[in-house]
């Protein structure tokens, strides 16, 4: 019986994934099996399709248009200075705080704000409008920065499901998953609280899946590995996650 | 001064603001990757933005290079991440990548430009049948196939890369092989 699949003589073609003893087995059944032979040819004609396609090249002007573009922005601020970005001290500060904490002072900073503005409307005297808008704008600005790293984290954790068969990373995982449920309902509150509905139905949508990671044996639409990976293909799931993630950032960036 | 030596002086005057060591590292690498994030996004104009947005992201950390691999590995790895993120902001399903009916659709460009049909018809059509099931890939199959079969990484490179792990990697470039191979059967 020939145990040798098309997916092994794809990896043998490219020697790469897998071991030296495999190799030589691959090998010595190549020599004995012209079925086989026949199999691995077939393999060859089709990479060797895409090598048929010509390669990329740019344009002649192509490097002296790249520089006219990227100049402006590279030296006009001479070189770029060692000091850490606020993203670096978000990440600082991610690593001292557990994901439920870092929900809970996001939340914070937004209630604050909130009560800054509702204890100004309640003034009789001018309110500064220029303060209030701009503490409203770091509002959202540190809770984007949070739900971006929230997302990240939560990336992460439907990649590892996904793709991963290690049980300690697994579990491991399932952990994370469940300290990411709670901050997930947090950010959902504190983004329907800032008026962003659609950030808001987004991490709604988030939790069940969040939820069923947290807790494999319950029955949930979502199982790890396989089925997980399904779900993410039917739904869209993490491209989601990531076009979000992105939104956020370029929002935190035109804010700053 | 050997060429890696070279480089590393430029990588250093640049990272102090040297505008022209930095213009040589953009003219030494741009047209390699050009040719990556051509093939991973199948559009010159996303490839081109993608090349300006590798650059850029690398010039803002080229403080943070470490020198540990080498200087093209680094940018190359960026630039990956940028076509990727090109694709991202085209805001389209992995499954869905530019229409070829573009007139500077990558793909479709290089169909235009193949041998007229007298000599060549069987390969002109093998070439359109390779470019449709190049579509087909998802963004994440065509990144893993492109960078296995022409940028000759390993799967340990590619996974680090794609943030996967190696055996989903394999399984991307698996997938990718099955649906070249696709492009054989209609004509095989």
């Amino acid at each position: 019986m020939n145990t040798i699949s098309d997916d092994d003589l794809i990896l043998f073609h490219y020697r790469d994934g897998l071991d030296a003893n495999r190799i030589v087995e691959i090998e010595d059944a190549l020599f004995a099996s012209a079925d086989l032979r026949e199999r691995y040819v077939a393999i060859e004609q089709a990479l060797a399709l895409a090598d048929t396609l010509p390669t990329p090249v740019p344009d002649a002007d192509f490097n002296a248009r790249l520089w006219r573009q990227l100049e402006p922005h590279l030296f006009a601020n001479k070189a770029p200075a060692r000091r850490p970005s606020w993203r670096d001290s978000l990440h600082a500060l991610h690593a001292w705080l557990s994901p439920p904490r870092l929900a809970f002072a996001a939340a914070c900073v937004l209630a604050l704000a909130v009560g800054i503005g509702f204890y100004a409307g309640r003034q009789s005297a001018p309110v500064p409008a220029l303060a209030q808008s701009s503490a409203d704008a770091a509002a959202v600005r540190v809770l984007d920065a949070y739900v971006a790293e929230h997302l990240r984290a939560t990336e992460g954790v439907l990649l590892t499901a996904s793709n991963s068969d290690s049980a300690d990373l697994l579990n491991g995982n399932r952990e994370l998953a469940a300290s990411l449920v709670e901050s997930n309902r947090l950010y959902a509150l504190a983004a329907t609280r800032a008026g962003n509905t659609a950030l808001a139905d987004f991490l709604r949508q988030l939790e069940p899946v969040l939820i069923s990671l947290a807790n494999p044996s319950q029955s949930a639409p979502v199982q790890p590995s396989e089925g997980l990976r399904d779900y993410l293909r039917s739904t869209d799931l993490l491209f989601q996650v990531r076009a979000a993630q992105a939104r956020l950032d370029r929002g935190g960036e035109r804010r700053t | 001064m050997d060429m890696a030596n070279e480089e590393a002086r430029w990588v250093s005057q640049a990272s102090e603001g040297d505008a022209a060591a930095f213009r040589r590292l953009v003219d030494a690498h741009a047209s390699a990757l050009f040719r990556v994030c051509a093939r991973i996004t199948g559009d010159k104009a996303l490839a081109e933005d993608a090349v300006q947005e590798a650059f850029l992201n690398a010039y803002r950390h080229l403080r943070d290079f470490d020198g540990r691999a080498a200087f093209s590995t680094w940018l190359h790895r960026i630039a990956v991440n940028a076509a990727l993120e090109q694709m991202r902001r085209r805001n389209r399903n992995e499954t869905e990548l530019p229409e070829g009916d573009e007139a500077d659709d990558f793909f479709s460009a290089s169909v235009e430009d193949a041998p007229g049909p007298d000599r060549h018809a069987r390969s002109a059509e093998i070439r359109r049948d390779i470019e449709t099931e190049l579509k087909r890939m998802s963004t994440i199959e065509r990144t893993a196939f492109v960078l296995r079969h022409h940028e000759g990484q390993s799967l340990e490179e590619i996974s680090a890369v794609l943030s996967l792990s190696t055996n989903a990697s394999k399984q991307a470039i698996f997938r990718a092989v099955r649906k070249l191979r696709a492009a054989l059967e209609p004509v095989g």
